[in-house]
């Protein structure tokens, strides 16, 4: 499938500080994108970029082929949620989606349409000012799907909703998706991504760091361990070591143990007669894999050595 | 919404500065500061003439020697030229203060097509409400006035009707200034600050200097020379006043158009 956003050896620099640096990567359409990054690794100046409002230092990004600016009909062709306050205190819901749905030739129905998408009809005359953060949220949904976009981007959506909003957000993605849209979904929240995107742009520091799948990334970092907790460690950890294993000693007097099976540890505990108080299988989640690869740049370019999925670039750059 | 299709096809054409007119104009009605500004300026300037023009009255016929029966007539004028001012510098202000400038320049993104339909959409207003006002402070001195032992006076008396519609054009050009200077400051506060020093405080300081330079100022070129009908020889003709103003204006929305071109919001 072609890619609708394409984002090449894009940088972005303010003063001295590079925010974004040599960033390359693709959306496309069907599924939807998670673009993940701890606070500060410059996901939302990317997106700025992406629509326009930010110029890049140098590089390109592009939405069907074309700079923001020179789309025809940029509302109609790109929704973006990138800040849930871009709206005006004073102006109703109404009035705030009309105004935009002027600058496109959407016609006014659409308005009414996308607000009860979001679930504001009720509040669709009050004044945006007296909204809470997630109304605005919603407000904000409501113009990003006003032109009945195929492409949209979202920074942070779930950003001061209530459980209930968050799952909205999250079924609203998938959906959009399943018709065939592209969807590109920024988030620090590494749970939010396993559970809402198929596949991932990670940075960290304005540089990628993968990009790659949701399953990819999870079976590629930190993999699965087997935690153990027994107060004859030496013991343990030489019989570990001499069955093959890998073992990781854990400030809290447990052992992690890789490369081996829950089943092949409690065999070999047997064999040694230890005492073993706990033996946990531990699934490595998305978030240790995140953790794992974003701690620092020498841990993540030894990683980036021996796995394809990972991309080592951009650190150079680095003021 | 159709399943499995990635969008609808788009309709022939681009966007452009009709749609961005129509976006800001709706922009423009649909909060209440709007409103609110044009009432001052409107109220503001009414009540001011009655006033002043008021007190002008009642003198004996003696005391009308050069008296300038149009100019006094103008005389609230200084108000609406604050007010007008701020409700252009809010037309930009109000949208960098709230965010609104991030889903403005989403929806429009070639950024002189978004500036100029702003500046289209105020300039327009602040030329109808400018022509309404000395139409309507002209209608209110006759009336005040003719009660006066004053001659009489009339739109078709010479110079009078040019008076009164050029004072009307200067109000559209200070609207379009102040919106200016708000796209360049993007401050509500200081864009109102610098706006009020521009047109009060500048000819304050220049009268004490040396060459009268305060005559080439908006303020004095709008009081003395194009809301002038006696002409006074200390000031500039209305037809200089009226290419310096123009001047000035298109220097400060040239300002406001690199900055909003050049630094992204």
């Amino acid at each position: 499938m072609s890619s609708v956003i394409s984002v090449n050896s894009l940088t972005k620099q303010f003063g001295n500080a590079r925010v974004v640096s040599n960033l390359n990567f693709e959306v496309v359409p069907g599924v939807v994108t998670g673009f993940l990054g701890p606070n500060g690794s410059g996901k939302s100046t990317t997106m700025r970029m992406i629509m326009g409002l930010d110029t890049p230092t140098s590089g390109t990004a592009l939405v069907n082929g074309k700079r923001y600016a020179e789309l025809n009909w940029p509302l109609r062709e790109v929704g973006a949620l990138l800040d849930a306050k871009a709206f005006h205190p004073a102006r109703t819901a109404y009035d705030h989606l009309r105004c935009l749905a002027y600058t496109n030739g959407i016609p006014l129905a659409r308005v009414e349409e996308v607000i009860s998408i979001v679930g504001l009809t009720e509040v669709a005359n009050k004044r945006a000012g007296k909204f809470s953060l997630g109304m605005g949220q919603r407000l904000g949904m409501a113009g990003a799907l006003l032109g009945d976009p195929g492409v949209l981007l979202f920074d942070e959506p779930v950003n001061g909703l209530d459980p209930e909003g968050i799952r909205w957000v999250r079924n609203l993605l998938r959906g959009l998706a399943a018709e065939g849209r592209a969807v590109f979904v920024s988030s620090h929240l590494i749970s939010e991504m396993a559970l809402t995107a198929d596949r991932l742009v990670v940075i960290g520091r304005g540089a990628l760091i993968a990009d790659t799948t949701v399953r990819d990334f999870t079976a590629l970092n930190g993999g699965d361990a087997v935690r153990v907790v027994t107060p004859h460690v030496e013991r343990f950890v030489a019989a570990v070591r001499r069955a093959g294993g890998e073992v990781d000693l854990v400030p809290d007097e447990s052992v992690a143990v890789r490369g081996m099976t829950s089943a092949a540890v409690g065999e070999l505990i047997a064999r040694e007669c230890l005492v073993v108080h706990e033996l946990t299988p531990v699934r490595a989640s998305l978030e240790d894999a995140f953790m794992e690869l974003t701690r620092d740049a020498v841990e993540y370019r030894s990683a980036g050595s021996t796995q394809g999925a990972l991309v080592g670039s951009g650190r150079e750059g680095e003021p | 919404m159709t399943a499995n299709t990635a969008a609808p096809a788009l309709p022939g054409g681009r966007y452009g500065l009709r749609q961005a007119c129509r976006a800001e104009r709706a922009k423009l009605f649909s909060i209440r500061s709007t409103w609110w500004t044009l009432f001052v300026t409107v109220v503001g300037t009414l009540v001011v003439t009655v006033l002043s023009t008021s007190s002008a009255a009642h003198h004996p016929r003696g005391w009308y020697q050069g008296f300038d029966p149009t100019n006094q007539s103008m005389s609230g004028l200084a108000i609406g030229a604050l007010a007008i001012g701020v409700l252009g510098a809010l037309v930009f202000t109000s949208e960098y203060g709230s965010g609104t400038i991030r889903s403005s320049m989403t929806a429009t993104p070639r950024r002189l097509s978004f500036l100029l339909a702003k500046l289209l959409v105020v300039g327009v207003l602040a030329l109808a409400v400018g022509e309404m006002l000395t139409f309507s402070c002209f209608a209110l001195g006759h009336a005040i006035l003719g009660s006066s032992p004053l001659p009489a006076w009339n739109l078709t008396d010479p110079g009078v009707l040019r008076a009164v519609v050029g004072s009307g054009v200067t109000i559209g050009l200070l609207g379009l200034m102040g919106a200016a200077i708000g796209a360049a400051v993007r401050r509500t506060a200081g864009a109102i600050g610098i706006y009020a020093a521009f047109l009060f405080l500048l000819p304050l300081l220049l009268t004490k200097m040396p060459g009268n330079l305060a005559r080439f100022t908006p303020l004095i070129i709008i009081a003395n020379s194009i809301a002038a009908v006696v002409r006074q020889g200390a000031f500039v003709s209305p037809l200089v006043g009226f290419v310096l103003l123009a001047c000035y204006t298109v220097a400060i929305i040239l300002l406001g158009a690199a900055v909003v071109t050049r630094r992204d919001p």
